[in-house]
Protein backbone atom coordinates (compact mmCIF):
# COMPACT_ATOMS: atom_id res chain seq x y z
CA UNK A 1 0.00 0.00 0.00
CA UNK A 2 0.80 3.44 -0.56
CA UNK A 3 1.67 5.76 2.35
CA UNK A 4 1.21 9.30 2.13
CA UNK A 5 2.85 11.76 3.62
CA UNK A 6 1.02 14.00 6.69
CA UNK A 7 1.92 17.20 6.98
CA UNK A 8 1.38 18.31 10.81
CA UNK A 9 1.77 21.83 12.22
CA UNK A 10 2.91 22.01 15.86
CA UNK A 11 1.17 25.34 17.30
CA UNK A 12 3.66 25.63 20.33
CA UNK A 13 5.82 28.62 21.40
CA UNK A 14 7.74 26.26 23.75
CA UNK A 15 10.64 25.01 21.64
CA UNK A 16 11.04 22.24 24.50
CA UNK A 17 7.57 21.07 23.74
CA UNK A 18 7.96 21.23 19.66
CA UNK A 19 11.44 19.65 19.71
CA UNK A 20 9.76 16.67 21.53
CA UNK A 21 6.84 15.88 19.99
CA UNK A 22 9.31 16.24 16.86
CA UNK A 23 11.61 13.93 17.27
CA UNK A 24 8.94 11.03 18.87
CA UNK A 25 7.38 11.77 15.24
CA UNK A 26 10.43 11.66 13.34
CA UNK A 27 11.54 8.64 15.10
CA UNK A 28 7.86 7.11 14.27
CA UNK A 29 7.25 5.35 11.03
CA UNK A 30 4.39 7.99 10.42
CA UNK A 31 5.82 9.57 7.02
CA UNK A 32 5.71 12.94 7.76
CA UNK A 33 6.69 16.56 7.26
CA UNK A 34 6.52 19.19 10.35
CA UNK A 35 5.87 22.60 10.50
CA UNK A 36 6.39 25.02 13.46
CA UNK A 37 4.12 27.86 14.16
CA UNK A 38 4.60 30.14 17.46
CA UNK A 39 0.80 31.41 16.89
CA UNK A 40 -2.22 31.42 15.00
CA UNK A 41 -0.63 34.07 12.58
CA UNK A 42 2.24 31.88 11.51
CA UNK A 43 -0.50 29.10 11.55
CA UNK A 44 -2.90 30.88 8.89
CA UNK A 45 0.51 31.52 6.96
CA UNK A 46 1.56 27.90 6.47
CA UNK A 47 -2.04 27.26 5.51
CA UNK A 48 -1.93 29.42 2.75
CA UNK A 49 1.22 27.49 1.09
CA UNK A 50 0.79 23.99 2.38
CA UNK A 51 -1.38 20.93 2.19
CA UNK A 52 -1.96 20.59 6.37
CA UNK A 53 -3.82 17.42 7.68
CA UNK A 54 -3.18 17.52 11.32
CA UNK A 55 -2.36 20.67 13.60
CA UNK A 56 -0.97 19.78 17.31
CA UNK A 57 -1.76 22.89 19.21
CA UNK A 58 -0.97 24.24 22.35
CA UNK A 59 -4.91 25.34 23.29
CA UNK A 60 -3.41 28.42 24.89
CA UNK A 61 -3.30 29.91 21.12
CA UNK A 62 -6.83 29.72 20.94
CA UNK A 63 -8.10 31.94 23.48
CA UNK A 64 -9.49 35.03 22.40
CA UNK A 65 -9.44 33.79 18.27
CA UNK A 66 -12.80 32.28 17.85
CA UNK A 67 -12.96 34.17 14.66
CA UNK A 68 -9.57 33.19 13.57
CA UNK A 69 -9.85 29.66 13.98
CA UNK A 70 -13.48 29.07 12.83
CA UNK A 71 -12.74 30.55 9.87
CA UNK A 72 -9.99 28.10 9.43
CA UNK A 73 -12.04 25.25 10.48
CA UNK A 74 -14.76 26.65 7.58
CA UNK A 75 -11.74 26.52 4.85
CA UNK A 76 -9.85 23.07 5.60
CA UNK A 77 -12.75 20.94 6.83
CA UNK A 78 -10.50 17.97 6.44
CA UNK A 79 -8.00 19.44 9.28
CA UNK A 80 -7.72 17.42 12.68
CA UNK A 81 -7.23 19.34 15.46
CA UNK A 82 -4.93 17.50 18.03
CA UNK A 83 -4.74 19.40 21.42
CA UNK A 84 -2.25 19.48 23.45
CA UNK A 85 -3.68 18.70 27.79
CA UNK A 86 -1.87 21.07 29.88
CA UNK A 87 -4.33 20.07 33.12
CA UNK A 88 -5.16 23.67 32.86
CA UNK A 89 -8.69 24.28 31.77
CA UNK A 90 -9.56 26.65 29.32
CA UNK A 91 -12.85 25.92 29.44
CA UNK A 92 -12.96 24.26 26.13
CA UNK A 93 -12.02 26.88 24.15
CA UNK A 94 -12.81 24.85 20.95
CA UNK A 95 -13.66 21.43 19.46
CA UNK A 96 -10.34 19.31 19.30
CA UNK A 97 -10.21 16.08 17.41
CA UNK A 98 -8.28 14.13 20.31
CA UNK A 99 -5.82 15.42 23.00
CA UNK A 100 -2.60 14.42 24.00
CA UNK A 101 -0.89 15.45 27.53
CA UNK A 102 2.76 15.51 27.72
CA UNK A 103 3.20 12.82 30.27
CA UNK A 104 1.69 10.28 27.69
CA UNK A 105 4.02 7.71 26.20
CA UNK A 106 5.19 8.45 22.45
CA UNK A 107 3.54 5.18 21.55
CA UNK A 108 0.16 6.86 22.72
CA UNK A 109 0.40 9.83 20.82
CA UNK A 110 1.87 8.21 18.16
CA UNK A 111 -1.52 6.37 18.16
CA UNK A 112 -4.25 9.11 18.30
CA UNK A 113 -1.90 11.02 15.56
CA UNK A 114 -2.50 7.96 12.72
CA UNK A 115 -6.05 7.39 13.85
CA UNK A 116 -6.08 11.50 12.65
CA UNK A 117 -4.80 10.26 9.26
CA UNK A 118 -7.69 7.39 8.99
CA UNK A 119 -9.80 10.22 9.76
CA UNK A 120 -8.55 12.06 6.82
CA UNK A 121 -8.51 9.62 4.57
CA UNK A 122 -12.53 8.45 5.05
CA UNK A 123 -13.36 12.62 5.10
CA UNK A 124 -11.57 13.11 1.59
CA UNK A 125 -12.55 9.58 0.31
CA UNK A 126 -11.98 9.30 -3.53
CA UNK A 127 -9.57 12.23 -3.97
CA UNK A 128 -6.43 10.67 -4.19
CA UNK A 129 -3.75 12.46 -5.94
CA UNK A 130 -3.37 9.86 -8.71
CA UNK A 131 -4.09 11.37 -12.12
CA UNK A 132 -6.59 9.09 -12.92
CA UNK A 133 -9.12 10.98 -15.29
CA UNK A 134 -12.64 9.75 -16.16
CA UNK A 135 -14.33 9.74 -19.25
CA UNK A 136 -16.09 12.93 -19.36
CA UNK A 137 -12.94 14.79 -17.94
CA UNK A 138 -10.89 13.58 -20.61
CA UNK A 139 -13.62 15.01 -23.09
CA UNK A 140 -13.57 18.23 -21.24
CA UNK A 141 -9.64 18.28 -21.64
CA UNK A 142 -9.27 17.19 -25.23
CA UNK A 143 -11.44 20.23 -25.60
CA UNK A 144 -8.97 22.49 -23.58
CA UNK A 145 -6.60 20.83 -25.72
CA UNK A 146 -8.07 22.24 -28.82
CA UNK A 147 -8.23 26.16 -27.40
CA UNK A 148 -12.00 25.58 -26.76
CA UNK A 149 -13.16 28.20 -24.48
CA UNK A 150 -15.72 27.11 -21.58
CA UNK A 151 -18.89 28.34 -23.42
CA UNK A 152 -17.64 26.06 -26.21
CA UNK A 153 -17.37 23.07 -24.30
CA UNK A 154 -20.52 23.64 -22.43
CA UNK A 155 -22.40 23.57 -26.11
CA UNK A 156 -20.26 20.60 -27.58
CA UNK A 157 -20.17 18.62 -24.44
CA UNK A 158 -24.31 19.15 -23.88
CA UNK A 159 -23.38 20.30 -19.96
CA UNK A 160 -23.66 23.78 -18.64
CA UNK A 161 -21.16 25.86 -17.91
CA UNK A 162 -21.03 25.43 -14.37
CA UNK A 163 -20.17 21.91 -14.62
CA UNK A 164 -17.56 22.39 -17.26
CA UNK A 165 -15.96 24.44 -14.83
CA UNK A 166 -16.33 21.72 -11.79
CA UNK A 167 -14.64 19.17 -14.53
CA UNK A 168 -11.64 21.42 -14.75
CA UNK A 169 -11.27 22.19 -11.48
CA UNK A 170 -10.87 18.37 -11.10
CA UNK A 171 -8.33 18.05 -13.95
CA UNK A 172 -5.82 20.46 -12.18
CA UNK A 173 -6.70 18.59 -8.84
CA UNK A 174 -5.90 15.35 -10.19
CA UNK A 175 -3.16 16.73 -12.58
CA UNK A 176 -1.65 19.24 -11.00
CA UNK A 177 -1.20 21.20 -14.42
CA UNK A 178 -3.47 24.23 -14.66
CA UNK A 179 -2.60 25.93 -17.25
CA UNK A 180 -4.17 25.71 -21.16
CA UNK A 181 -0.64 25.30 -22.43
CA UNK A 182 0.60 22.91 -19.89
CA UNK A 183 -2.21 20.30 -20.07
CA UNK A 184 -1.40 19.91 -24.02
CA UNK A 185 2.00 18.87 -23.42
CA UNK A 186 0.07 16.53 -20.24
CA UNK A 187 -2.88 15.00 -23.02
CA UNK A 188 0.69 14.46 -25.23
CA UNK A 189 2.11 12.94 -22.49
CA UNK A 190 -0.20 10.83 -21.37
CA UNK A 191 -0.90 9.74 -25.34
CA UNK A 192 -4.77 11.21 -23.99
CA UNK A 193 -4.46 13.21 -28.13
CA UNK A 194 -2.49 12.56 -31.09
CA UNK A 195 0.78 15.21 -31.04
CA UNK A 196 -0.04 15.41 -34.54
CA UNK A 197 -3.13 16.86 -34.17
CA UNK A 198 -1.41 19.92 -32.75
CA UNK A 199 0.34 22.41 -34.68
CA UNK A 200 3.61 23.39 -33.30
CA UNK B 1 13.13 12.34 5.44
CA UNK B 2 13.16 16.68 5.12
CA UNK B 3 14.48 18.26 8.37
CA UNK B 4 12.80 21.59 8.47
CA UNK B 5 15.53 23.55 10.70
CA UNK B 6 15.33 26.69 9.84
CA UNK B 7 16.15 29.01 12.90
CA UNK B 8 14.98 32.89 12.90
CA UNK B 9 17.89 35.23 12.20
CA UNK B 10 19.17 37.96 14.75
CA UNK B 11 21.72 40.90 14.56
CA UNK B 12 24.25 39.12 16.87
CA UNK B 13 24.48 35.95 14.83
CA UNK B 14 27.25 35.31 12.59
CA UNK B 15 26.83 35.72 8.96
CA UNK B 16 29.44 32.99 7.87
CA UNK B 17 26.76 30.45 10.10
CA UNK B 18 23.89 31.59 8.88
CA UNK B 19 25.16 30.81 5.48
CA UNK B 20 26.24 27.75 6.88
CA UNK B 21 22.30 26.79 7.41
CA UNK B 22 20.86 28.05 4.71
CA UNK B 23 22.94 28.64 1.32
CA UNK B 24 19.95 30.27 -0.21
CA UNK B 25 21.09 33.58 1.96
CA UNK B 26 23.67 34.19 -0.69
CA UNK B 27 21.39 35.00 -3.38
CA UNK B 28 20.46 37.31 -0.99
CA UNK B 29 24.44 38.98 -0.49
CA UNK B 30 24.07 39.23 -3.99
CA UNK B 31 20.94 41.05 -4.38
CA UNK B 32 21.92 43.28 -2.06
CA UNK B 33 25.49 43.65 -3.07
CA UNK B 34 27.29 42.21 -0.37
CA UNK B 35 30.72 40.57 -0.99
CA UNK B 36 30.51 36.44 -0.06
CA UNK B 37 34.09 36.34 1.96
CA UNK B 38 31.82 38.05 5.28
CA UNK B 39 34.71 37.00 7.40
CA UNK B 40 33.52 36.30 11.41
CA UNK B 41 31.58 39.45 10.93
CA UNK B 42 28.16 39.20 12.79
CA UNK B 43 24.65 40.26 10.86
CA UNK B 44 24.86 44.08 12.71
CA UNK B 45 28.42 44.51 11.50
CA UNK B 46 27.87 43.51 8.26
CA UNK B 47 24.55 45.79 7.93
CA UNK B 48 26.94 48.38 9.28
CA UNK B 49 29.44 47.84 7.09
CA UNK B 50 27.70 48.05 4.26
CA UNK B 51 24.93 50.64 5.21
CA UNK B 52 22.35 48.69 5.10
CA UNK B 53 19.34 48.75 7.42
CA UNK B 54 19.85 46.17 10.14
CA UNK B 55 15.85 45.86 10.72
CA UNK B 56 15.12 45.41 7.25
CA UNK B 57 18.10 43.07 6.50
CA UNK B 58 17.19 40.51 8.86
CA UNK B 59 13.14 40.67 7.72
CA UNK B 60 14.35 39.79 4.38
CA UNK B 61 16.91 37.03 5.29
CA UNK B 62 13.94 35.42 7.21
CA UNK B 63 11.99 35.28 4.54
CA UNK B 64 14.43 33.12 2.87
CA UNK B 65 14.62 31.73 5.57
CA UNK B 66 11.23 30.51 5.31
CA UNK B 67 9.43 32.75 7.76
CA UNK B 68 6.37 34.53 7.29
CA UNK B 69 6.03 37.93 6.44
CA UNK B 70 6.08 40.46 9.28
CA UNK B 71 2.99 42.61 9.71
CA UNK B 72 3.09 46.45 10.92
CA UNK B 73 6.66 46.73 10.60
CA UNK B 74 7.56 50.13 9.60
CA UNK B 75 10.43 51.30 7.67
CA UNK B 76 12.67 54.13 7.35
CA UNK B 77 12.05 55.84 3.10
CA UNK B 78 15.82 55.28 2.98
CA UNK B 79 14.99 51.69 3.45
CA UNK B 80 12.73 51.33 1.05
CA UNK B 81 14.99 52.69 -1.32
CA UNK B 82 17.34 49.99 -0.94
CA UNK B 83 14.22 47.39 -1.21
CA UNK B 84 13.62 48.70 -5.21
CA UNK B 85 17.89 48.33 -5.63
CA UNK B 86 17.28 45.39 -4.26
CA UNK B 87 14.42 44.22 -6.22
CA UNK B 88 16.21 45.45 -9.61
CA UNK B 89 19.20 43.64 -8.52
CA UNK B 90 17.36 40.38 -8.39
CA UNK B 91 15.59 40.88 -11.59
CA UNK B 92 19.29 41.55 -13.26
CA UNK B 93 19.93 38.11 -12.02
CA UNK B 94 16.46 36.43 -13.11
CA UNK B 95 17.14 38.03 -16.74
CA UNK B 96 20.90 37.50 -17.36
CA UNK B 97 21.92 34.50 -15.00
CA UNK B 98 18.73 32.13 -14.67
CA UNK B 99 16.93 32.88 -17.91
CA UNK B 100 19.76 31.49 -19.81
CA UNK B 101 21.18 29.51 -17.76
CA UNK B 102 17.72 27.66 -17.77
CA UNK B 103 17.10 28.12 -21.79
CA UNK B 104 20.74 26.46 -22.88
CA UNK B 105 19.41 23.50 -20.49
CA UNK B 106 16.35 23.16 -22.21
CA UNK B 107 17.97 23.45 -26.05
CA UNK B 108 20.54 20.77 -25.26
CA UNK B 109 18.05 18.70 -23.90
CA UNK B 110 16.19 19.60 -27.16
CA UNK B 111 18.71 18.81 -29.65
CA UNK B 112 19.44 15.35 -27.40
CA UNK B 113 15.59 14.80 -27.16
CA UNK B 114 13.68 16.19 -30.80
CA UNK B 115 10.40 14.75 -29.59
CA UNK B 116 7.88 17.25 -30.69
CA UNK B 117 6.59 16.67 -27.09
CA UNK B 118 9.37 18.78 -26.08
CA UNK B 119 9.12 21.28 -28.01
CA UNK B 120 6.04 21.82 -27.11
CA UNK B 121 8.10 22.19 -23.49
CA UNK B 122 10.15 24.42 -25.09
CA UNK B 123 7.82 26.40 -26.18
CA UNK B 124 5.77 26.80 -22.61
CA UNK B 125 8.95 27.85 -21.03
CA UNK B 126 9.63 30.37 -24.10
CA UNK B 127 5.70 31.63 -23.21
CA UNK B 128 6.49 31.66 -19.39
CA UNK B 129 9.51 33.92 -19.75
CA UNK B 130 8.84 36.17 -22.34
CA UNK B 131 5.56 36.49 -19.45
CA UNK B 132 7.89 37.32 -16.65
CA UNK B 133 9.95 39.77 -18.53
CA UNK B 134 7.09 41.53 -19.10
CA UNK B 135 6.15 41.48 -15.41
CA UNK B 136 9.66 42.70 -14.43
CA UNK B 137 9.45 45.62 -17.35
CA UNK B 138 6.33 46.82 -15.84
CA UNK B 139 8.03 46.73 -12.69
CA UNK B 140 11.03 48.70 -13.92
CA UNK B 141 9.02 51.10 -15.77
CA UNK B 142 6.18 51.66 -14.20
CA UNK B 143 5.85 50.55 -10.04
CA UNK B 144 9.48 51.20 -9.13
CA UNK B 145 9.62 54.22 -10.61
CA UNK B 146 6.15 55.25 -9.09
CA UNK B 147 7.70 54.53 -5.78
CA UNK B 148 10.94 56.56 -5.81
CA UNK B 149 8.98 59.39 -6.79
CA UNK B 150 6.83 58.91 -3.52
CA UNK B 151 9.46 58.25 -1.44
CA UNK B 152 11.75 60.96 -3.03
CA UNK B 153 9.04 63.50 -1.98
CA UNK B 154 7.87 63.72 -5.32
CA UNK B 155 5.23 62.96 -5.40
CA UNK B 156 3.25 66.65 -7.39
CA UNK B 157 5.30 65.15 -10.76
CA UNK B 158 3.09 63.27 -12.49
CA UNK B 159 3.07 59.48 -12.80
CA UNK B 160 3.22 57.74 -16.34
CA UNK B 161 0.43 55.35 -15.73
CA UNK B 162 -1.60 54.47 -12.43
CA UNK B 163 -0.11 51.98 -10.71
CA UNK B 164 -2.30 48.73 -9.18
CA UNK B 165 -1.59 46.89 -6.54
CA UNK B 166 -3.78 43.91 -7.27
CA UNK B 167 -2.95 43.83 -10.41
CA UNK B 168 0.28 43.90 -9.34
CA UNK B 169 -0.32 40.69 -7.10
CA UNK B 170 -2.53 38.98 -9.63
CA UNK B 171 0.87 38.68 -12.22
CA UNK B 172 2.98 37.15 -9.31
CA UNK B 173 0.16 34.31 -8.90
CA UNK B 174 0.24 33.87 -12.45
CA UNK B 175 4.14 33.69 -12.86
CA UNK B 176 4.34 30.64 -9.82
CA UNK B 177 1.39 28.67 -11.40
CA UNK B 178 3.21 28.45 -14.47
CA UNK B 179 6.26 27.61 -13.04
CA UNK B 180 4.91 24.80 -10.97
CA UNK B 181 3.31 23.38 -13.99
CA UNK B 182 6.64 22.77 -15.99
CA UNK B 183 8.24 21.61 -12.72
CA UNK B 184 5.19 19.31 -12.76
CA UNK B 185 5.50 18.45 -16.30
CA UNK B 186 9.27 17.37 -15.68
CA UNK B 187 9.04 15.27 -12.57
CA UNK B 188 5.40 13.57 -13.57
CA UNK B 189 4.92 13.47 -17.16
CA UNK B 190 6.70 14.07 -19.89
CA UNK B 191 9.26 11.71 -21.32
CA UNK B 192 12.42 11.58 -21.42
CA UNK B 193 15.22 9.19 -21.36
CA UNK B 194 18.36 9.39 -19.17
CA UNK B 195 20.45 12.90 -19.70
CA UNK B 196 19.96 12.71 -15.85
CA UNK B 197 22.73 15.19 -15.72
CA UNK B 198 21.38 17.74 -17.50
CA UNK B 199 17.66 16.99 -16.24
CA UNK B 200 18.99 17.62 -12.55
CA UNK B 201 20.78 21.08 -13.80
CA UNK B 202 17.31 21.99 -15.10
CA UNK B 203 15.73 21.24 -11.97
CA UNK B 204 17.91 22.69 -9.66
CA UNK B 205 17.80 25.79 -11.38
CA UNK B 206 14.16 25.48 -11.61
CA UNK B 207 14.24 25.03 -7.93
CA UNK B 208 16.66 28.22 -7.40
CA UNK B 209 14.22 30.69 -9.48
CA UNK B 210 11.03 29.56 -7.78
CA UNK B 211 12.50 29.92 -4.38
CA UNK B 212 13.76 33.03 -5.30
CA UNK B 213 10.92 34.20 -7.44
CA UNK B 214 8.60 33.58 -4.17
CA UNK B 215 10.52 35.31 -1.42
CA UNK B 216 10.85 38.15 -4.24
CA UNK B 217 7.08 38.55 -4.66
CA UNK B 218 6.81 38.43 -0.78
CA UNK B 219 9.40 41.22 -0.20
CA UNK B 220 6.97 43.07 -3.12
CA UNK B 221 3.97 42.43 -1.47
CA UNK B 222 4.50 42.44 2.06
CA UNK B 223 6.99 45.66 2.25
CA UNK B 224 7.23 47.73 -0.71
CA UNK B 225 3.43 47.92 -1.56
CA UNK B 226 2.01 48.24 1.80
CA UNK B 227 4.93 51.05 3.07
CA UNK B 228 4.19 52.39 0.08
CA UNK B 229 0.38 52.60 0.45
CA UNK B 230 1.61 53.93 4.00
CA UNK B 231 3.10 56.92 2.70
CA UNK B 232 0.64 57.96 0.07
CA UNK B 233 -2.12 57.75 3.29
CA UNK B 234 0.20 60.40 5.37
CA UNK B 235 1.10 62.56 2.65
CA UNK B 236 -2.74 62.62 1.64
CA UNK B 237 -3.91 64.25 5.36
FE1 LIG C 1 9.91 42.23 -9.16
FE1 LIG D 1 6.96 41.33 -9.09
Amino acid sequence: MLKTTLHIVILESSKIIFEGLYSILYQSDIYCRVYRAENIDELSDILKTEKINIIIANPVHFVNRDKEINKIKKEFPSLSIVGIDFGVMHKAVIETDASFTLYDTPEHILHLISRMDNRNKSISGNSDDSDNLTKRELEVLTCIVNGKLNKEIAEELNISIHTVVRHRKNITTKTGIRSQSGLTIYAISKKIVEIEDIEI
Amino acid sequence: MHHFTATKMSPSMKMADQIDANPRLLLMLQHFNIDFRVSDLTVSQLCKQYEISEALFVDIANLYNGFGAKKNHTYTKKDLLQVIDFLKNSHHYYRSDMYPQINSYIQLLQKNHPEREFKLLNRFFNEYFTEVLEHLDYEDNVAFPYFIKLLKNRSEESVPEQFSSTEYSEHHTDIELKLHDLKNLLLKYVNIEGDLDLRRKLFFALYELEYDLFVHSLIEESILIPSGANIEKKENA
